[in-house]
């Protein structure tokens, strides 16, 4: 008989330090936020992959490329309607160019991170 | 962080890797497929590896802020209704920090201390929230002296303290929100310019500032200034 409290079931792995819990519940947490729609279930998800290692430190893949869709079609509004969907607190990045202002909502960026936009014509990716 | 798209002759767009180094977002261009860090700009991998993108000073602030000091600004359109941070949480909790391990972090103070960091070429400065508050901090990159101060939209920005071949030491005026030198110029930090004396219409440099957490500054610049009061 099994004694579930002493025995792991083949197939786990054993997790050797805490950074590597924190990871898998980080991701799940994503998961369960709807930040990112991934094709597998949480329980076949792959591990964190180390895929190179730069200047003594790990890269990790951690999703698919393009799995968090950057914007590259950017659509803005202004004056009322900007303040109708936004929140006086709502947090943004704000940059001006040529005297010309844009915000875009962090809360927003959460979701697609990077904003591949033009402002006065000089072509800029907006990051969070 | 705000960076032009454009090298050289060409135009790129960038997509969410999906990788990680020193806790940070890696872009890649579609163009030539070369790996980017968001905090520094440089290609870390690919073709363009060591080439640098031009920063573009932008700030992090509340809207409300934002809107009053710039009325005219256009706001990226939602298409979905957000209200809160997906990842508020992770914000709150001050043991997460990052996904991973990165081989520098240092203890100067709590990972999640807000800092702005500016740095150029491989100095680094990093000013706390807390030390910055309402006034201009002084601090030094390479050859540089650059000072770091908050705007009327909240947001901070960093310029290098030198016009006309001198360095210069800014006294914030009080009422105005603009600070004066010794040449009896006064000077507008939202926007960098002089806007009244000896130097009227002249343009100091700006220092891109990132706001950031201390432990993912530190996974990159191990070694920055600190100006913590």
């Amino acid at each position: 008989m099994i004694d579930a409290g002493n025995q792991i079931p083949q197939g786990t792995k054993v997790y050797a330090s805490q950074w590597r819990i924190d990871v898998k519940r980080t991701i799940g947490f994503a998961v369960l936020m709807g930040l990112v729609g991934l094709p597998w279930s949480l329980a076949e998800r792959p591990e964190p992959q180390v895929v190179a290692t730069i200047g003594g430190d790990d890269v990790y893949q951690v999703l698919p490329v393009g799995a968090i869709p950057a914007i590259d079609e950017p659509e803005f509004v202004s004056g009322a309607e900007a303040d109708r969907q936004m929140r006086p607190k709502e947090p943004v990045l704000g940059v001006v160019v040529d005297g010309e202002a844009r915000a875009y909502s962090l809360w927003q960026l959460d979701a697609h991170e990077i904003v591949n936009d033009e402002i006065a014509g000089s072509a800029i990716a907006a990051t969070w | 962080m705000v960076y032009a798209r454009k090298l050289g002759t060409t135009t790129y767009t960038f997509q969410v890797s999906g990788r990680l180094w020193r806790n940070s977002l890696i872009m890649v261009d579609r163009e030539t497929g070369t790996f980017w860090s968001q905090v520094t700009g440089r290609a870390i991998d690919g073709t363009h590896r060591g080439s640098q993108l031009e920063k573009i000073a932008s700030v992090e602030t509340t809207w409300k802020k934002w809107r009053e000091a710039h009325p005219e600004t256009a706001l990226l359109k939602k298409s979905e209704a957000v209200s809160a941070s997906h990842y508020q949480r992770y914000f709150d909790d001050p043991e997460r920090m990052g996904l991973f391990r990165a081989q520098w972090l240092a203890e100067k103070m709590p990972g999640k201390t807000m800092v702005y960091g500016a740095a150029i070429g491989p100095h680094a400065l990093a000013v706390t929230d807390e030390a910055l508050e309402d006034r201009l901090a002084e601090g030094t990159l390479g050859d540089a002296q650059v000072v770091l101060a908050r705007g009327r939209d909240g947001g901070v920005r960093g310029f290098v303290a030198r016009a006309g071949g001198e360095s210069i030491t800014f006294s914030r005026d009080s009422g105005s929100g603009n600070y004066s030198d010794s040449s009896g110029s006064t000077w507008d930090l939202d926007s960098g310019r002089c806007v009244a004396g000896p130097r009227s219409g002249e343009r100091l440099e700006v220092v891109a500032v990132t706001p950031v957490y201390w432990f993912a500054w530190s996974n990159f610049y191990p070694n920055t200034q600190v100006i913590d009061h």
